[in-house]
């Protein structure tokens, strides 16, 4: 099959069946709705389920349910109604469960505004929910990893029987870019048997499953807890992806950016080069794991002078960028948030203002 | 060819076929041959990447532009402004009415019905075949029932926008306009134009076509990218 033309909501809908996820829980947010639209026409094709839930609490629990049945099932939502599934994903992770959760961000707090933004950084890779636990964060560029990143998100969440996220801003699902779905992506069945509550008959097994969170023995919820960070340890040295870009030129100034936000920095980094001026820059694919040793290592360049943390938010990704240079060199943030994307020109004129 | 639309044009089709990428460079281009136009962007489903988007070049070119009130340019609310009503009532040589995508956009249309009772229009399907479900015959015969019900409006013709975007390639325009040809064949609905990219209108045989060819510059681009100049 060629390529297509797709919204990057239709993509990712579409990439959750094509990795072989026939379930998907959800309900309509701005900018993400168009997911749900295009999984209503196409699960019922595919013999699929689409179930609109009666709000995000109610859509987090669904998915809790049919993860631990062993299910592969996914939603999709935008950053009010994440907030709203926090509670579920953290049972979810607790459980030890594998789930697909798409936020496409829009402005916040509270009701905030319909535009593109990353201001779900931290909920995303710090918590949200309650307890000590992680997703494996990945944050796609473009429509076309968006679709890679969904179709390799279920073979991670079941691998590490742990929640995915995939953070994408506002214009990751609303912009149009042709795609393709590749045959390679597709993932081979779980390992549910192992630990889903999917019937002893089903599974000709004459042990019983059991998922849950709840460990009143407080030597047991420290076991488990500890059982969780181990994945969380494996998960940063197995999981980190990022990409660099102009790295090996002499930068003196080094950008970290990811999702949409770097696409820009891009053009300013292409444009800079065209005038004489270097600049680096490290877009981390995977939000956690952060790309620790890559910021590490590129901020610790010789030529390099400064690094920016460059953002659709207030400076929530400055933190990770300022604790991985581990003071080799000073770090700044720029960003906006509330809608409005910067420009190629803004991102020059700070990587110039940052050089005089 | 020249593209000689004239009246009320109603641009409809599935979500992501092109219309206001359409509109927008045929308000355009019409008026650059001298005819007095006018759009309304009637797009009360998409979030964005709307014809407000290009509201200052096309005002620039002395094309009237008929948007929702400024404060409410970013509202995720279905407003449908009284000026529209205002616009068909009194037409501009050629009037361009940008609708949402799909029977859900279209259903805006049925709110119009008085204005537009006893006016002559042309309702337009733009059609992608490179889009989900528009890339065959049936998928578009079923977009077209769709919106005829929801629009309680007849189509009168269609509008090829084949493209990949940045990927567009001119066998890929010729691919496209054979698929809509056919479309307009089995459907009986005159293929009104067909759009090429700017980039590429220096390469492609403009003789294989037999309808007009309107050139797109595009517009409605991703904040990294500058739109043409229309």
């Amino acid at each position: 099959m060629g390529k297509i033309l797709m919204k990057g909501n239709e993509a990712i809908g579409e990439a959750g069946i094509r990795a072989g996820c026939l379930n998907y829980f959800a309900y309509p947010i701005t900018p993400q709705s168009e997911v749900a639209e295009y999984l209503s026409h196409r699960m019922p094709e595919v013999g699929g389920v689409f179930l609109q839930g009666e709000s995000e609490v109610a859509v987090g629990y669904m998915i809790f349910g049919a993860a631990a049945c062993g299910a592969r099932v996914f939603t999709t939502s935008s950053s009010p109604g994440v907030s709203l599934m926090c509670e579920a994903i953290s049972y979810i992770a607790g459980a030890q469960c594998p789930a697909v959760f798409v936020n496409i961000m829009r402005g916040g707090p509270g009701l905030g505004g319909i535009l593109p933004s990353q201001a779900d950084y931290f909920q995303a890779t710090k918590g949200g929910g309650h307890g000590d636990y992680r997703m494996l964060v990945m944050a796609p560029a473009s429509v076309q990893e968006a679709v890679e990143m969904v179709m390799t998100a279920f073979p991670l969440a079941e691998k590490y029987r742990n929640p995915v996220m995939i953070l994408g801003d506002g214009l990751i699902g609303q912009m149009m870019e042709p795609v393709e779905f590749p045959e390679h992506l597709k993932s081979e069945p779980s390992n549910k048997d192992e630990w889903a509550t999917n019937g002893m008959e089903t599974r000709k097994s004459k042990k019983r499953n059991l998922v849950k969170s709840l460990f009143l023995d407080p030597v047991k919820l420290n076991e488990n807890n500890l059982i969780l960070k181990e994945k969380y340890e494996r998960m940063k040295r197995e999981e980190v992806r990022y990409e660099p870009y102009n790295t090996d030129s002499d930068y003196r100034i080094l950008i970290v950016s990811y999702g949409t936000m770097s696409r820009v920095c891009k053009t300013a980094i292409d444009n800079l080069k065209a005038e004489g001026i270097d600049v680096g820059m490290i877009r981390p694919q995977t939000l956690f794991p952060f790309p620790e040793d890559a910021v590490f290592q590129a901020a610790s360049k010789k030529s390099c002078r400064m690094a920016l943390s460059i953002e659709m938010s207030m400076g929530q990704m400055v933190e990770d960028v300022e604790r991985c240079v581990h003071g080799r060199c000073p770090v700044k943030w720029y960003g906006k948030c509330g809608g409005e994307v910067p420009t190629p020109e803004e991102i020059m004129d700070v990587v110039k203002s940052c050089l005089s | 060819m020249d593209i000689l639309l004239e009246g009320i044009i109603i641009i409809v089709g599935n979500y992501g076929s092109g219309k206001t990428e359409i509109s927008i460079n045929l308000a355009a281009n019409r008026k650059l041959a001298g005819i007095d136009v006018s759009v309304a962007d009637l797009d009360l489903v998409n979030p964005y990447f709307r014809t407000r988007e290009a509201r200052k070049q096309l005002s620039e070119l002395g094309i009237g532009v008929i948007l929702p009130p400024d404060k409410y340019l970013q509202a995720d609310l279905p407003i449908l402004t009284p000026a529209v009503a205002g616009l068909i009532r009194k037409p501009s040589m050629l009037t361009i009415l940008d609708v949402g995508g799909d029977k859900v956009g279209a259903t805006v249309l049925a709110a119009l019905a008085d204005a537009l009772d006893g006016k002559t229009y042309r309702m337009l399907q733009v059609i992608n075949p490179f889009r989900p479900f528009t890339d065959t015959l049936k998928g578009c015969m079923k977009m077209k029932g769709e919106i005829e019900k929801a629009s309680k409006m007849p189509i009168s013709g269609i509008i090829g926008n084949a493209n990949l975007i940045d990927e567009t390639t001119a066998d890929l325009i010729y691919e496209g306009y054979d698929f809509v040809l056919t479309v307009s064949l089995e459907s009986g609905l005159p293929l009104e134009f067909i759009t090429v990219p700017s980039r590429l209108s220096d390469e492609i045989d403009m003789k294989r076509f037999s309808c007009p060819v309107l050139k797109l510059h595009r517009q409605l681009v991703p904040p990294w990218e500058k739109a043409a100049s229309l």
